[in-house]
């Protein structure tokens, strides 16, 4: 079953394109969720609400852009949402602990299922350094890094142009080779 | 090898690391959590809630409640003002009457 097949069928309420649609799309939404929040937990979370707002939202989908784009860019503003609840939640830690609920606790070192056994090492603390990057920055790597998605495709899901795309890659990589340089220095050396 | 070229090498080696990385899969069963979550989410009381806990509703509805006791208060301070003037010229007609009735009882 092909895209718009899968998407007409959803917009007239079929169950079975959404399990279809669920089944095909499930591991990319939540790959790069995981990506980009770097916690097995809350990935997972985020991927049900990309797929409810998915379900919900169909009928707005009007194909100004391929399926998969228009995922990617659901999935990335879902994430992002939830770094900025976790960014407020931090802030008032301190208040909230004072009353006795618990703050959220990010994982010291993340390790990504899929990376290969002899570059784990090198992966966390790549996912270490990418967490200290402005988030475009970190959205634009992931998706090009762990995700294999093409220059241009970037550009695509984060609505902007190819230079400012490449620009953004590389002063990541610029940024990622700074923190990595002090992290070996500290751990390392 | 010396320890800039030990560090730069590292530090490519963590910018490759993720080639080859094999996608990530989610928890099984995830079309039905998501099932159930739809489910939850489709209840009236589910979606009021979430409507309410929104901070800019909350924010309005505690404006609207503050707004609301301070009319109620100052409304409550001109009734209890004009009452009292109510009772001021009430007291004056009495002693009107009072002055009234002394003078109709003056013995000569």
């Amino acid at each position: 079953m092909n895209q718009p097949e899968i998407i007409v069928q959803l917009q007239q309420g079929d169950e079975q394109a959404f399990k279809k649609l669920v089944d095909e799309w499930q591991n990319m939404v939540y790959n790069t969720t995981l990506g980009i929040v770097q916690n097995e937990n809350d990935a997972d979370d985020i991927t049900q609400e990309v797929f409810i707002q998915v379900y919900k939202s169909v009928s707005s989908f009007k194909g100004n852009s391929t399926f998969s784009t228009w995922l990617y860019r659901i999935t990335v503003n879902k994430s992002l949402d939830y770094l900025k609840r976790i960014k407020t939640k931090n802030r008032f830690a301190f208040i909230q602990s004072l009353f006795g609920s618990n703050h959220y606790n990010h994982p010291a070192e993340f390790v990504h299922p899929g990376v290969l056994l002899e570059n784990k090492e090198r992966a966390t603390a790549l996912f270490k350094a990418l967490q200290q990057l402005p988030n475009n920055q970190r959205i634009a790597f992931t998706l090009h890094k762990l995700e294999a998605q093409k220059y241009e495709d970037v550009a695509e899901i984060m609505n902007i142009s190819l230079p400012a795309t490449e620009s953004l890659i590389a002063r990541a990589k610029n940024n990622l080779r700074k923190k990595l340089r002090d992290y070996y220095l500290q751990n390392i050396v | 090898m010396n320890k800039n070229e030990k560090i730069e090498k590292l530090i490519e080696q963590s910018l490759n690391s993720f080639d080859n990385t094999a996608r990530a899969t989610p928890k099984p069963y995830l079309l039905t959590r998501l099932n159930t979550r739809l489910q939850s989410n489709n209840s009236g009381w589910d979606t009021a809630l979430r409507f309410l806990s929104k901070p800019i509703v909350a924010a309005v509805c505690i404006c609207l409640v503050v707004t609301v006791n301070a009319v109620v208060l100052v409304n409550n301070i001109n009734v209890n003002k004009s009452t009292a003037d109510e009772q001021y010229s009430d007291e004056e007609y009495n002693t009107s009457v009072a002055v009234l009735n002394e003078l109709e009882n003056i013995e000569p």
